[in-house]
């Protein structure tokens, strides 16, 4: 693989470059400027808003994309019909939401799903419609094991490792210690990956669960600091990982350990909330390209939102990864011819066929292929939360774990390394 | 105090102090203090909670099950004011103000349309103006990391070797004068002896004059600021996210029952209790998973303690 | 013995009427989007008509309903992939199971009534919510929890009702059994040692009743009919999430049975017609969902205020109304 070092060049434009920028318009599909008229395709989304968080920055940059993309001449012409539905967490509301898209709607793809769920329930609805489901936001094992779903995001995992990578390369880890939520898709299978591959560079590593309905981290923390680790790594939703910060920084653990964070962290708002006293300290894995690099793709996609989303949508790593999907989407789409948009077998077949789409958001291709597991992205970026802002301390580098070893298999025989 | 208290009492202290030896066997003492610690601060905030229910069920019979949700609304306000760059002392304020009112419009307009069914019904109509307080918040705030930073987080004081930060020792600190403060003003004040005409007997009191709106009202606002008070320091001590903080009634009714909704020392030391086992039973191979069942666990066995012995009493109140 | 065992009522024709109506017509006029809401209600009517049963009949309130649902899942998920049982065995061990934890939840019970026993109740609610948390739901793994890291393995529904259409018919029918079992207690001795229970515990006693005994069944069957309804919960999605069962959601399902009227039928159909269908409507019309939260509260305190007897004791009193309207028209 291939990595874009010309792009470490912009670092640090913020946001004010950006918006200056986003005045040029954004391009999108076939940049006609006229919209498209013809017969509306279908397309779902599902994403997941309800009592443990917001997921729907995904959906809602895809659903700006192809607004875009329907004001300059759609598909061939053919406008994007794009039906988003909430699974608010529950699994019934989930196969519910999956349901109605997948049968009743008729839609041909889904588009930039974010969820903690959906994909455990509909994984199987999926293959048996013969459906693929370019998902955004995945967070569980499901999303990368599965026939019909593909995710632009890394998932827990490999920015788990990620991160552990570059603590034990150039911060001295031996001895990881992974704050995991104790889920099986979730937290107990990415944190094992941290194990498997310290023991694998000659360390060690642990894990400590945190049961999704404690409301206390602290105990989790003393548990992690009892294992005698040097090294602390948050796999963590983000405000679970403030309150492990903070609860460490009461116990002024900063200066013993080693803080490191998966990509959860890499959020805007995270610099300004975890105050003065982590200047410096945490490192964070990031899945995509951190805002910060600001290549064409990047500025785009802020441009888009601008145009078309609302102005309350979110510009995070999730909204990047739903703008990847539909941007990868529609240039499959416009390679196919017009008349088989309306057959989801074809569609399918063309999604799966994608092989070597690039994007400066992406360290590496993005490709599909037909296997039964699938996860394109498996490199990235780590930051440094500095002076209330992200520095990017490693450019774009590979995880080294046995892992990906089939991912890279597949890689091989799309001629893609 | 009389003889079975006593021998209650003993029996606590052995307990007790049996559990925390056996998860704290071959511990060191300083990851043991470390543990303890951080199980009296939940452990405070379950007590803090529990005594504010207890006040107002036995003044006005509703068991209150939006208390929680109270105290997230206070807490995003207050969240809210310091973004707008108001200086942090408004910010409590207004916590505490935001919490207080909702729990008085409950009180004051909703509750006494319900004043003659079950006491379930009561409590769980409760509910529904959770889910009220609940959706405006995650509505308004939309999910995202925040934090709620106190002064006394920067201070901190070293007991047996051990931090302990300033908002951990207010806590608990105020748990304990809050239990006093509300021990000494149902004992020695007018309304205080009002309180507990009602909470004895209802229609009585009435007959006798007791101005029970009056006396209910004033429950209903010292359960508000409790609501309040408990909904910063949960904020700042565990997590500043509206689910989290509206669900902590359920261990917080726990710790009632430990007081049987009654006693306020027996709340206190039941929620304490609560926090410091919760916590420890970290240090248990086996447990540690399902360490947040401890509140339900204990109250169980309390409730299932002192009705050892009792049959079911024909007729009567609950 | 008793004549009136088979007798049915008008109410009681409604109910059949209703039954036949969501078994023939609804699963044929529905897409598929409804069909997974009216399945989910479904299930949670057999539910609310454990929870109603228990209010109306003994005065004792369960707020673990939905924890004990839980609980049959689990089982009906454990034993689906650890044996090559058909669903149908597996529900019937299920539901057994959960009613062995209905009794043990009964221990209570016997000492404790109203409020106590609500919040005694809940704690247990509070300890399964996070057991099922901490534990997670048989997935297809090893060891006596069955979860294994990753995807879960297929599970296997009733070999009677494939696709979505059929499964609806399938729960309907489950659903109207569970009622036919309730009322048919209601009419035997059960039925008569409960009413004198709920009448005076003093005279049940002193007529010989077992007041203790009754007790416990009650919770017996309303632990039966919870197991049940976990497990074609289970059925409908082929996996379990403890975010379903958690304990606000138990103390939800007895308000609404409460606020649908629990001493009728209709209640615990209301009841779970405002638990799943309303919130899928407001979803269809749009509504935010945080929003649909506070609509839902908003709805929920209204009618307990304005309801006593709940919205099927309205329902029923408004058309006997204009019943004998209409008979004293004709005379």
């Amino acid at each position: 693989m291939k990595f874009k070092t010309s792009l470490m060049a912009v670092i640090a434009l913020g946001v004010m470059a950006i918006a200056g920028q986003a005045s040029a318009g954004p391009s999108c599909g076939m940049n006609t400027g006229q919209a498209a008229t013809g017969k509306p395709i279908v397309i779902g989304g599902i994403y997941g808003n309800g009592a443990p968080g917001d997921w729907s920055s995904s959906t809602d940059s895809a659903a700006a994309y192809f607004a875009c993309v329907n004001a300059n001449g759609g598909i061939n012409g053919r406008p994007i019909e794009y039906h988003v539905e909430n699974d608010e967490w529950n699994p019934e509301a989930a196969a519910r939401a999956a349901a109605k898209l997948v049968n009743d709607d008729k839609a041909v793809a889904l588009v930039g799903n974010g969820s903690f769920i959906e994909m455990a329930v509909n994984a199987k609805t999926y293959a048996d419609a013969g459906i693929m489901s370019m998902a955004s936001a995945c967070a569980i094992s499901e999303c990368f094991e599965s026939s019909n779903i593909v995710s632009t995001n890394q998932g827990p995992l490999p920015s788990n490792l990620g991160a552990a990578q570059y603590a034990q390369e150039e911060l001295g880890a031996k001895n990881v210690a992974c704050i995991g939520l104790n889920i099986p898709d979730n937290g107990i299978w990415s944190c094992q990956a941290v194990i498997d591959f310290m023991t694998k560079r000659g360390g060690t590593g642990s894990m400590a669960m945190l049961n999704p309905g404690a409301p206390d981290v602290n105990s989790a923390l003393l548990e992690a600091v009892s294992s005698g680790a040097d090294t602390i790594l948050m796999n963590l939703p983000a405000g679970l990982a403030l309150a492990v910060l903070k609860a460490a920084q009461e116990q002024d653990l900063r200066d013993a350990y080693n803080w490191i964070a998966p990509t959860p962290l890499y959020d805007l708002s995270v610099p300004a909330a975890i105050g003065d006293y982590w200047n410096g300290k945490v490192y964070v894995n990031a899945e995509l390209a951190p805002i910060s690099v600001n290549g064409p793709d990047a500025q785009n996609w802020i441009a888009v939102l601008d145009a078309f989303g609302k102005p309350d949508d979110p510009r995070d790593t999730f909204g990047q990864a739903g703008y990847l999907s539909a941007e990868f989407f529609v240039k499959a789409a416009l390679a196919m011819n017009p008349e088989d948009l309306d057959d989801r077998a074809k569609v399918t077949e063309a999604i799966k066929g994608i092989v070597g789409y690039r994007s400066d958001l992406m360290c590496g291709p993005y490709y599909v292929g037909d296997a039964d597991f699938h996860m394109p992205n498996h490199a990235g970026y780590m930051v440094q939360i500095i002076d209330g802002g992200f520095k990017i301390v490693r450019d774009c580098y590979e995880f080294d774990s046995d892992y990906f070893n089939r991912h890279i298999e597949l890689e091989k025989k799309l001629g893609l390394r | 105090m009389s003889k079975r208290a006593l021998v209650n009492w003993l029996i606590y202290v052995v307990l007790m102090g049996g559990v925390l030896a056996w998860l704290g066997w071959g511990k060191p003492l300083a990851v043991q203090g470390l543990f303890i610690t951080a199980g009296l601060a939940v452990g405070s905030l379950y007590a803090l909670g529990g005594i504010g229910m207890v006040v107002l069920y036995r003044a006005s019979g509703v068991l209150n099950f939006s208390s929680g949700a109270a105290g997230a609304a206070g807490a995003f306000s207050a969240w809210q004011v310091v973004q707008w760059g108001w200086p942090a002392p408004v910010s409590w304020s207004v916590c505490i103000l935001v919490a207080l009112v909702l729990t008085l419009i409950y009180g004051r307009f909703i509750a006494p349309h319900l004043a003659w069914r079950e006491t379930v019904v009561k409590a769980v109509a409760t509910l529904g103006f959770a889910l009220i307080i609940l959706g405006m918040v995650t509505f308004l705030w939309i999910d995202d990391p925040r934090s709620m930073d106190l002064p006394t987080d920067g201070v901190s004081v070293t007991i047996l070797g051990l931090k302990v930060t300033g908002t951990r020792l207010l806590a608990f600190a105020a748990s304990l004068l809050i239990s006093l403060g509300i021990f000494i003003f149902l004992g020695r004040t007018q309304i205080g002896l009002q309180m507990r005409a009602v909470a004895n007997d209802r229609d009585l009191s009435a007959l006798l004059g007791v101005p029970i709106l009056k006396v209910e009202t004033i429950a209903w606002g010292i359960s508000g600021v409790l609501a309040g008070f408990s909904g910063l320091m949960f904020a700042n001590l565990i997590r500043l996210e509206p689910v989290v903080i509206t669900f902590m009634v359920i261990p917080s009714i726990a710790a009632a029952l430990a007081g049987r909704l009654d006693r306020l020392a027996l709340v206190l030391v039941g929620g304490l209790s609560m926090g410091v086992i919760e916590s420890m039973l970290t240090l248990s191979p086996l447990l540690k998973g399902v360490r947040p069942i401890a509140p339900f666990v204990i109250a169980a066995l309390v409730l299932l303690y002192y009705q050892r012995g009792a049959r079911l009493t024909f007729g009567g109140r609950d | 013995m008793d004549r009136n065992l088979f007798h049915v009522t008008p109410r009681g024709w409604a109910g059949l009427g209703l039954a036949a109506f969501c078994f023939a017509v609804l699963p044929a006029v529905v897409g598929s989007y409804w069909l997974s809401i009216l399945t989910s209600a479904a299930c949670f009517t057999m539910a609310a008509s454990g929870v109603a049963f228990m209010y109306a009949r003994l005065g004792m309130v369960s707020l673990t309903q939905v924890g004990l649902m839980g609980i049959g899942g689990w089982v009906a998920l454990r034993l689906n992939y650890a044996f090559a049982f058909p669903f149908e065995v597996n529900l019937v061990l299920a539901a057994l199971a959960t009613m062995i934890c209905g009794w043990v939840l009964a221990l209570p019970a016997l000492r404790m009534r109203g409020l106590y026993l609500a919040l005694v109740t809940l704690m247990a609610a509070g300890g399964l919510e996070i057991i099922f948390s901490t534990f997670q739901f048989p997935n297809g793994g090893s060891g006596f929890w069955g979860v294994k890291i990753g995807s879960a393995d297929p599970f296997r529904g009733p070999a009677l009702a494939p696709g979505p259409a059929a499964y609806l018919r399938y729960v309907v029918v489950m659903v109207t059994l569970g009622f036919l079992f309730i009322e048919g207690h209601r009419r035997l001795f059960p039925g008569r040692a409960w009413a004198l229970i709920r009448r005076s515990e003093a005279a049940a006693m002193a007529a010989g009743v077992n007041v203790t005994l009754y007790k416990t069944w009650a919770f017996g069957i309303a632990g039966l009919l919870a197991g049940a309804s976990g497990t074609l919960l289970a059925g409908s999605l082929g996996l379990l999430d403890d975010g379903t069962f958690r304990s606000p959601e138990s103390i939800m399902i007895f308000a609404l049975s409460v606020v649908g009227g629990a001493q009728y039928w209709l209640g615990a159909v209301v009841a779970a017609v405002l638990y799943r269908v309303l919130p899928g409507l407001l979803n269809q019309w749009g509504v935010n969902a945080d929003l649909a939260f506070v609509i839902f509260g908003a709805g929920l305190l209204h009618a307990v205020i304005t309801a006593p007897d709940g919205i099927a004791g309205q329902i029923w009193g408004g058309i006997g109304r204009l019943m004998s309207r209409r008979k004293g028209g004709a005379e």
